[in-house]
């Protein structure tokens, strides 16, 4: 591993911890705010009956629309910064963006499309919830489609960025 | 309650009205903006192969230089209108002003770093 690579390691563990400490803020804010059970085996069967806790499912998206948003931002500022290194020093940018080939960097460049994904699907679902006037049962439901197009749209993604691994 | 109270409390009621709708047009635009870079350098191109040499075609067009441009200013400030929100949340007061202070700057910093990148890039 060279400097530059280290360098780069170094600020992927700095996003990596920002997601890690702001995930810790947002659950210690849940449990003063809203309290409740957190993720029991009763909140799991609860959430996979539809129809008698929606808003519990909703308080979790939520949760999760803002720790992916911190992580996506987080992983912006590194990625600015490693992008810019083509203006410095072509070579310096080739060497750091070796890794983002490195096995590791895929597995997380998975773990980043579903941010992205969930996010997205999400941002659409709040969006549509103003513009369409969804009620809680109708905005449940489109929760269930969004973790849906999150949860294949990864698996589809993951087939292409961790294909080259196994050929 | 004087009449400039009103005013100003007629003014934060728009500014907060402002803030709401950008942040989901903001949204909106980048939905498609950052799932386009995504499908760009993984799935039409591996990852691997988005070297400097990729860059060099990339930017070679003005389409690619708009998008990125756009796509960077539009994220900043989808990301200070969404965690400005995040701050009044989990802080309050010297801390909150604290925290909204190193969010304009980390956020207008990675701004003008990115955007004379891009023009470097771009142009050099």
């Amino acid at each position: 591993m060279s400097l530059a690579q280290f360098v780069f390691f170094c600020g992927f563990a700095v996003v990596a911890m920002a997601i890690v400490a702001f995930g810790a803020v947002v659950v210690r804010g849940a449990r003063r705010d809203d309290g409740g059970p957190f993720v029991t085996r009763a909140l799991v069967r609860r959430l996979a009956r539809p129809g008698r806790d929606r808003a519990e499912l909703q308080r979790w998206a939520f949760y999760l629309h803002r720790i992916s948003g911190l992580g996506l931002f987080a992983f912006l500022c590194l990625h600015v910064m490693d992008v810019g290194l083509y203006v410095v020093s072509r070579e310096i940018y080739d060497e750091v963006h070796q890794v983002y080939g490195s096995v590791p960097m895929r597995v997380a460049e998975v773990g980043l499309l579903f941010g992205l994904l969930f996010h997205t699907a999400n941002g659409l679902r709040l969006v549509a919830v103003d513009v369409a006037d969804l009620g809680l049962t109708a905005s449940t439901r489109v929760l269930y489609g969004v973790l849906g197009v999150s949860a294949v749209g990864t698996i589809a993604g993951a087939v292409f960025v961790l294909g080259p691994v196994f050929t | 309650m004087t009449t400039a109270d009103v005013r100003d409390a007629a003014g934060a009621a728009r500014r907060r009205r402002v803030a709401y709708v950008a942040l989901r047009l903001s949204g909106l635009l980048l939905a498609v903006l950052v799932l386009g870079h995504f499908v760009a350098t993984h799935i039409t191109t591996d990852v691997a192969d988005t070297d400097s040499r990729f860059i060099d075609e990339r930017w070679a067009s003005a389409l690619w230089i708009v998008w990125d441009g756009v796509m960077l200013a539009a994220t900043l400030g989808h990301a200070v209108l969404g965690l400005w929100a995040v701050t009044a949340d989990y802080s309050s007061g010297r801390r909150r002003t604290a925290w909204r202070a190193a969010l304009l700057v980390g956020a207008g910093a990675v701004f003008v770093i990115g955007m004379s990148l891009l023009w470097l890039g771009a142009t050099g």
